[in-house]
């Protein structure tokens, strides 16, 4: 039987000299291709587990597989998030002195790749998230859903093997979420990649082919 | 085409996000490099200038006491220096800076009429002073500074003295001196009997013997002949004397302090934008760049700023050189030129300032937890 993709055992996370214990013992498997939905109240650990899936932080204890091999050891946590994972974040995070295109450019200046091939990617990317006209503008100059479409083309810069979002509708009207929602869909569609979602609206998280629900740091169902 | 975005590019926008602080940080290492293009190169020239003094007058070895901070030595000595089978000339001398008015002070030198050294000077004007006369004769760039000509008085300490002559130099020193009669230099300098040094002209060198060594040989043999004496070769004592060290040790701390307050600048700039971007450098680590590109992005920040710090600084020292240059107090010892060397050398201070001042703000940013910097607010 073949890895899954991401392999998260026994995961426990705790802050605060085990003060706050974000997660309790989490244990998730997750395949390629998968879409994923995560939910749960406030303070569940939702984020903290996309976190630790992402390679963006490390467990206390426990551990994540990717492929098979540990992250953080036989895996490096910097190579990981570059070439295998994109985030896409609730308050977007781009850059507020650089244009779209230069947004979406930055996450590829950590690869060896040429400027013009960059520019380019980039704007392929931003044109296949309708933002063609929108490219030299800066994020103060686009709306909250035009710039979460530029984050998802930054998160795609690298062409990552999983999709991380946390909660990428937070931030938006029903009308932009519906549409970034049905961009996240497509984009897995068309690049056979994995998605997970962290959100805590059931509408999103029922339609997911996978919902799993976390409370107090443990998952329920 | 859509825009593309380097590391230098990601950089320079970072720096031209706070205008007014880049601009402010520019102008302290700016100053910094300035001051030590200016002051380090002016104690450099003032040096190369003594140098040039004594290599025109033809002055191998200068005989200086021993120990000395003010050096005065008996006149005297000069026959028994004269005996020293590889002096050709030994001439006693005073050189001082006196204030000729409020304004202007100059290089006063007190030679004897006899001397080889006003062979290597032009007569402009006039003509050359006599021994116990109250004459003198000066430089042409001090004349102009003082608007003096020929047959006009000159008060000295309180004795008025008579232009005899005005001439042009080998050196700005020279340019800029007076020279009178050692006799009347030891009057008005209270020093009767006594001179600052003795200027030796040495023989022809033997055929065969390198002149290092033999200056190296000359200089030995006048210091056994002459217990309690030093022979400096010309080289050391233009670098060695009092005026060349105090320049050298005033332009080192003044130009030091004025970096140091630059270095500090551009630390507190790169400290301040690290700490305001927390967020931004977490968003980056997410997005898969390493510690060491944060590092290099904050170093290539600071590195900027150091070349445009040196850059600016070098047009700013050159400017004040040129500036003291003119300046009838400075005009004598500052020549407006210096080193490409110094130049260049200015350029590698600015550079290593950068990397120095931007090397723990990069520390600390690449040290940044990805996802603490992220919840930052």
């Amino acid at each position: 039987m073949s890895n899954p993709l991401l392999d998260a055992r026994s995961l426990v996370k705790t802050y605060d000299n085990e003060r706050v214990q974000a997660l309790r013992g989490v244990d998730v498997t997750i395949d390629a291709g998968e879409y994923v939905a995560i939910s749960g109240p406030s303070g569940s650990g939702k984020s903290t587990l996309l976190h630790l899936l992402g390679g963006l932080d490390t467990p206390t204890s426990g551990e994540v597989l990717f492929r098979g091999s540990p992250l953080g050891t036989a895996v490096n946590l910097d190579g990981y998030r570059s070439r295998q994972v994109g985030f896409i974040f609730q308050a977007f995070h781009l850059l507020p002195t650089l244009r779209a295109v230069e947004n979406v450019q930055v996450a590829m200046l950590a690869m060896n790749s040429r400027a013009n091939h960059r520019a380019e990617r980039a704007a392929a990317l931003l044109e296949e998230m309708g933002l063609k006209d929108r490219m030299r503008h800066y994020p103060n100059e686009l709306s909250a859903g035009e710039r979460q479409r530029v984050a998802i083309a930054r998160a795609l810069a690298n062409d990552p093997t999983i999709l991380l979002a946390d909660e990428p509708t937070g931030n938006l009207d029903s009308m932009n979420s519906a549409h970034i929602m049905e961009l996240l869909c497509n984009v897995r569609l068309q690049r056979g990649m994995t998605l997970v979602i962290v959100t805590h609206e059931q509408g999103i998280a029922c339609s997911a082919p996978r919902h799993i629900r976390i409370r107090d740091g443990r998952i329920e169902a | 085409m859509a825009s593309q975005l380097s590391f230098t590019g990601f950089a320079w926008k970072n720096l031209w996000r706070r205008r007014l602080r880049t601009l402010l940080t520019l102008f302290g290492i700016t100053m910094g490099i300035g001051a030590f293009v200016a002051l380090v190169g002016f104690s450099r020239a003032f040096e190369d200038e003594w140098m040039r003094l004594y290599t025109v007058a033809g002055t191998d070895i200068a005989v200086v006491e021993k120990n000395f901070i003010n050096t005065s030595l008996d006149e005297s000595l000069g026959p028994k220096i004269r005996a020293v089978p590889v002096v050709a000339r030994a001439m006693p001398m005073i050189f001082n800076l006196i204030d000729l008015t409020p304004d202007v002070n100059a290089l006063v030198y007190g030679w004897r009429a006899d001397s080889y050294e006003l062979d290597s000077l032009t007569m402009l004007s006039g003509r050359r002073f006599h021994d116990g006369q109250p004459e003198v004769m000066l430089g042409r760039y001090l004349a102009d500074d003082l608007k003096k000509r020929t047959g006009d008085i000159l008060p000295i300490q309180g004795k008025d003295f008579t232009v005899v002559g005005i001439f042009h130099g080998g050196t700005a020193l020279e340019e800029g001196a007076v020279i009178m009669a050692l006799d009347q230099m030891q009057q008005i300098s209270s020093m009767q009997g006594k001179v600052t040094a003795f200027h030796v002209r040495l023989r022809p060198a033997p055929a065969g013997e390198s002149y290092d060594h033999y200056v190296k040989r000359a200089q030995t043999e006048i210091e056994a002949a002459v217990p309690g004496i030093h022979a400096d070769p010309a080289a050391d004592r233009a670098a060695n004397n009092q005026l060349v060290e105090l320049a050298h040790s005033v332009a080192w701390g003044t130009s030091s302090i004025a970096l140091l307050i630059g270095i500090l600048g551009i630390a507190n700039t790169m400290a301040m934008s690290v700490f305001e971007r927390t967020r931004e450098i977490g968003i980056l680590r997410a997005l898969g760049w390493k510690g060491r590109h944060v590092i290099l992005l904050i170093l290539t920040e600071a590195t900027a700023l150091g070349v445009a710090g040196g850059l600016l600084g070098i047009v700013t020292g050159l400017g004040m050189l040129r500036l003291l240059s003119n300046l009838p107090q400075t005009a004598s010892v500052v020549s407006p030129s210096v080193s490409p060397l110094h130049l260049v050398e200015s350029m590698i201070i600015a550079i290593a300032s950068g990397l120095l001042a931007g090397a723990y703000p990069a520390w600390r940013g690449a040290r940044l937890s990805p996802v603490e910097a992220l919840r930052y607010e």
